[in-house]
């Protein structure tokens, strides 16, 4: 017990309290530091760029997270109805992204959103000649378009997770459901759904702190670029701390990053664990 | 609720843990080395290598391609003039050694010699943090106070105090060529549509509308990530050399408007707006463009020199135009040498480590440059081999900016958040969501942040 621990106290503890204490601190990471007290967290949240990679990050919660479990859900209502053959083709396929390193994907998105990409190539083929566009390189679609990136990895991970959760939901529910003559909404609603809780929640606690982190995505296709629409706090964390030395605002933006998460876990399990 | 028990529990370990750290009083950054110039500074140098005995010294530095070449060789000349030295190299990409250098110097094992990038971002920081050394009392020992141009020194120069760059003291040397901004043609293509190479801007303006009307594209551009070099290379044709270095080195009488980077920005949106890029060019990266560029789509092409990475066989395809000033006289460009060589503090040998500097920066590096495509510096009667036909313009352009003495620094060393402010503006610009007075007004409002030590 004793040797776990203090393997985790250094490993994770201890940076953690430096990072802590590092962003109380102007530092540049080699000479002497000075005390800020709050000026780092007060940067972070009256800074209008940094203050606009929060909003950034609501857009792609919507494209990492409520997307893809949505799209999750309900591609899995539509399977499980009926067995189908070939089912674990199926999966496969669709978890595929999930295994595909980040920067692979990234960098198969950027041939794809490319002025003479796929997307555009396609769009093209069938007339739609004004809709093309430099997708990461526009200031309006950069953002989505980084999120669908994101909406294409998580669904398959959100499928799986629900297609395993359904199978432990008992058959005589769904007997019982039938036999009172609920039609597949109302089986949905009133078995599938509660059935599936615990997985929702973990797959919301992943997919939002996932989306709360989004780096390699970033930093490959975009940079966060154009300007700053797809600049998110991991990305503009990444930069005070390695490209301009400014550690003190690394750590607390770093900080704030994990508080977040920390208690988006927390609000998600209280929520899931309510009966 | 179990999990936010321990969650709760973690967090109050961590506090625990910050208070301590606290209570025992140490701010980081004060594991730094004490400083080390006073001590050393008043030994006398010893440059003579043979008779320091068997030393080896460890080098990192982030060049590749010819560049790479380029410095194996100089290593293996000196290593068979000093057969007592041994040199270590290890060979790093630009960015993972900009970002870890600090650690690195920091360690009790690291390296001895490195590249650095200049400007506060990396050796300001560096000197500041006393990772590196004052190379004050070499600069004398060898004379290099006569041999680098005063205008490259000041890339290498920060006061004691570290408040002011370009001026003080020497902690980093140059090497014996250079890296311009200036503008490439495509050969071929250019004397297809029967235009001369252009000699003035108004030339290169009159070239670029006569090759959007031939339906070609006047200048192969990216601007997604790296979009500077158009804007620096203008800025240098519109502002005096003194402008643009007062500015960059931090004198607050000096604004981005004097060192005409609102004249650049005004130029830039006109050809943008005239559709003289690549088309989409706000999707198109950085290495793109050269590819694209390199493959014949476009003529013209603003670019640092080198960084096209022409082949033998690709020598001559491509040719290299410093245009003068916009008013007509005399050439300033954009020049430094591709890095920032320092001197670890922790570096055992230091004496051995100058001489290896002083190599780099001699004729025989200069000579060697040439021989390897890239453009020498710092030493005239170098041959510059017939097959580099591309690196001939180039090394003419570096001749017209060294008569004008026109050197002036990379723009973005004014502060260590400056390309990043340039890159987003740029952006904002073409996107029209900004102005060039509006990109002019953020640049100047970095500068002053940084100077006043509010960023």
């Amino acid at each position: 017990m004793a040797l776990p621990l203090a393997f985790y106290a250094i490993v994770v503890l201890v940076p953690l309290a430096q990072s802590f204490q590092y962003s109380f601190y102007a530092w540049d990471g080699v000479s002497a530091a000075t005390w800020v007290g709050l000026g780092n967290y007060i940067t972070f949240f009256t800074d209008p760029v940094l203050q606009s990679t929060l909003g950034h990050v609501l857009v792609l919660i919507l494209f990492f997270s409520v997307l893809p479990i949505l799209l999750g859900l309900l591609s899995t209502a539509l399977i499980t109805r009926r067995k189908l053959a070939g089912m674990a083709v199926f999966r496969f396929i669709y978890f595929l992204p999930q295994v595909l390193t980040s920067v692979v994907v990234a960098l198969v998105f950027k041939r794809i959103y490319g002025p003479e990409g796929a997307l555009n190539s396609m769009l093209r083929a069938v007339g739609l000649d004004a809709l093309t566009r430099s997708w990461l390189g526009d200031f309006t679609w950069a953002l989505p378009a980084l999120g669908m990136i994101g909406t294409w990895v998580t669904f398959g991970f959100c499928m799986v997770l629900f297609i395993a959760g359904i199978s432990n939901i008992p058959t005589e529910l769904y007997e019982a459901a039938r036999v009172d003559g609920a039609g597949p909404l109302r089986e949905f609603f009133a078995v599938t759904l509660p059935g599936l809780r615990a997985q929702i929640a973990v797959a919301l606690t992943l997919t939002i702190t996932g989306a709360l982190r989004t780096f390699d995505l970033v930093w490959v296709t975009t940079g966060g670029g154009p300007g700053t629409a797809t600049l998110t706090p991991a990305v503009a964390l990444y930069r005070a701390a390695f490209v301009n030395p400014q550690v003190g605002k690394a750590a607390a933006i770093g900080i704030v990053m994990a508080l977040l998460c920390l208690a988006i876990a927390m609000a998600i399990s209280k929520f899931s664990e309510r009966d | 609720m179990k999990q936010s028990r321990t969650v709760r529990r973690t967090l109050a370990a961590a506090l625990t843990a910050t208070a301590l750290l606290a209570a025992a009083g140490c701010a980081p950054g004060g594991t730094a080395p004490a400083p080390a110039p006073s001590s050393s500074s008043s030994q006398a140098v010893v440059t003579d290598v043979a008779a320091a005995g068997n030393v080896t010294l460890k080098m990192s530095d982030f060049w590749g391609g010819s560049e790479g070449e380029w410095i194996k060789s100089m290593i293996q000349k000196f290593q068979t003039k000093y057969p007592n030295v041994k040199i270590e190299r290890t060979q790093e990409d630009w960015g993972q050694l900009t970002s870890t250098l600090n650690l690195q110097l920091a360690e009790q094992d690291g390296p001895d010699i490195a590249t650095a990038n200049n400007g506060w971002q990396s050796l300001g920081t560096l000197a500041k943090g006393n990772l590196v050394l004052n190379l004050d009392k070499y600069s004398t020992a060898f004379g290099w106070d006569k041999l680098i141009p005063s205008t490259i020194a000041r890339q290498n120069q920060f006061t004691t105090d570290f408040k002011t760059i370009g001026s003080g003291s020497l902690f980093s040397t140059p090497v014996a060529r250079v890296s311009l901004i200036g503008i490439y043609y495509n050969v071929e293509k250019l004397n297809k549509l029967g235009i001369t190479p252009p000699t003035t801007l108004t030339e290169f303006e009159a070239a670029a509308a006569k090759i959007k009307d031939a339906g070609e594209i006047p200048i192969a551009y990216g601007s997604q990530d790296s979009p500077t070099a158009v804007l620096l290379g203008l800025q240098a044709m519109y502002a005096s050399a003194d402008a643009i270095n007062n500015f960059t080195y931090g004198d607050t009488a000096v604004t981005a408007d004097q060192a005409g980077l609102t004249k650049a920005a005004e130029t830039v949106k006109k050809w943008n707006d005239s559709g003289w890029f690549t088309p989409h060019h706000e999707g198109i990266n950085y290495q793109d463009a050269v590819a694209n560029y390199l493959d014949g789509k476009g003529i013209f092409r603003f670019e640092y020199t080198g960084s096209l990475g022409l082949t033998d066989a690709q020598q001559g395809k491509f040719k290299y135009i410093q245009l003068p000033q916009a008013s007509g006289s005399g050439t300033v460009g954009v020049g430094a040498a591709p890095s920032a060589m320092v001197i670890a503090s922790k570096c055992k040998n230091p004496d051995v480590a100058a001489a290896f500097l002083d190599f780099l920066m001699s004729k025989d590096a200069a000579q060697a440059s040439a021989d390897f495509g890239l453009i020498p510096l710092m030493h005239s009667d170098i041959t510059v081999p017939e097959k580099m036909a591309t690196l001939q313009t180039e090394a003419a352009g570096a001749d017209a900016i060294a008569k004008s003495d026109g050197f002036v620094p990379y723009f973005d060393w004014t502060s260590p958040t400056m390309l990043d402010t340039l890159n987003q503006q740029m952006q904002l610009l073409y996107a029209g969501k900004t102005d060039p007075a509006g990109l002019v007004k953020a640049v100047d409002a970095d500068r002053n942040a940084f100077l006043t030590g509010s960023k």
